[in-house]
């Protein structure tokens, strides 16, 4: 009865040993850019570029996290000078996300209530060539667009991974109500 | 011969006369324009105007100005929204204009609109109780919200392609506008 009890302790720890170690989940915030979110790993901050018809080139600050083959990543661009122009430019960068891949799922976002409500939209999509799963959420605050992307890689192969959801669904806007403790966001220079 | 013929031929006339007089009369369409709100559009018959209120959470109280057409028992309108005080959170008035919209009622399309370099949305939805369906497109123009709506009654043609013909007949390009479009008559 003993020996039974040691290889099944054994044989659970080398379960958990030969599983992918994740990382802990924390929260992000950025009080400058007026928003918060959730994300495994360690956040990285890099530059990009943008471009639509719409909006034109634009800088963005990218926020991005790799873990267990999944990418999370927040882009965030500037557009205080046509801020009345959200509506269009938010449209425009959805339609971008999904043109030419296969829809999955296109629906309503809303963060905060009430009066303090955001509205914005969801959408998954599978990537062309087997390239993963991408959900992703859409806002346009205070004349900034915020992106907000977690790809599930092939490696991963997981496609029905909650942790696409959370990331997504973990945006707050109203920074009260962020997590105590949250790491703040490092801008670039 | 040749009389029998005249004969067949005049009943067939006076046959089709008399299915046309029978038939509903549909109004011509043609063409609306507002160079002040910065849109255009078409529909059939005279539009009727009136002043109106629209109420949400984020969008607070705000005055509208309505647009509408009856013809062949599809009502056709267009609302416009004032928002100009607060456009800058056009995203999310768009956004709640449309949410509202559909809240509680069976959705039956939701999907891009774009024109002119604009992009909005359009959704169809049936309306509760057998109250009929709707087509609806949304568009954030100059700070407001403009929204064109077709509906029709649950036992009316609910198929009927004038609908869609409304709703994607928008333009914001005055030179897209039909030559001859009336130019709206906006409240004093």
């Amino acid at each position: 009865m003993r020996r039974i009890a040691i290889a099944t302790v054994l044989g659970a720890s080398l379960a958990v040993m030969a599983a992918p170690a994740q990382a802990a989940w924390q929260s992000y915030v950025s009080h400058k850019l007026g928003f918060s979110f959730e994300a495994p790993g360690d956040v990285k901050t890099t530059t990009g570029t943008y471009r639509g018809q719409v909006a034109g080139p634009h800088e963005s600050i990218i926020f991005r996290s790799v873990d267990d083959n999944i990418e999370y990543k927040v882009t965030v661009m500037s557009f205080m000078q046509a801020q009345a122009d959200g509506a269009s430019l938010i449209g425009e960068r959805a339609y971008m996300f999904q043109d030419k891949k296969k829809v999955l799922m296109d629906t309503f976002g809303r963060v905060e209530p009430g009066k303090d409500a955001i509205y914005g939209r969801k959408i998954t999509v599978e990537q062309p060539n087997n390239g993963g799963r991408t959900l992703g959420g859409f806002y346009f605050v205070n004349g900034k667009m915020i992106v907000l992307e977690a790809t599930i890689l092939p490696a991963n192969g997981d496609y029905g991974s909650p942790d696409p959801g959370r990331f997504i669904d973990s945006i707050v806007f109203q920074l009260q109500r962020t997590q105590s403790g949250a790491t703040e966001l490092k801008l670039p220079e | 011969m040749r009389s029998r013929f005249s004969a067949w031929t005049v009943a067939a006339f006076a046959t089709a006369a008399l299915i046309g007089s029978s038939a509903p009369a549909s109004a011509a369409w043609r063409g609306y324009i507002s160079h002040t709100l910065g849109f255009a559009f078409a529909a059939p018959g005279d539009l009727k105007f009136e002043r109106g209120k629209y109420q949400a959470p984020v969008a607070g109280a705000c005055d509208t100005m309505v647009w509408r057409a009856t013809d062949e028992g599809v009502e056709y309108k267009v609302i416009v929204v004032d928002t100009t005080a607060q456009a800058n959170k056009s995203a999310t008035l768009l956004g709640e204009a449309e949410y509202v919209f559909q809240d509680k009622k069976k959705l039956l399309m939701d999907a891009f609109g774009r024109v002119d370099g604009k992009y909005g949305r359009k959704l169809s939805i049936d309306v509760p109780n057998k109250g009929g369906r709707i087509i609806a497109a949304f568009w954030f123009v100059n700070g407001r919200i403009v929204t064109l709506q077709a509906s029709v009654p649950a036992d009316g043609d609910v198929d009927s392609p004038e609908m869609a013909r409304f709703v994607d007949s928008i333009t914001f390009y005055p030179v897209r506008a039909a030559d001859d479009a009336l130019e709206l008559q906006l409240a004093k």
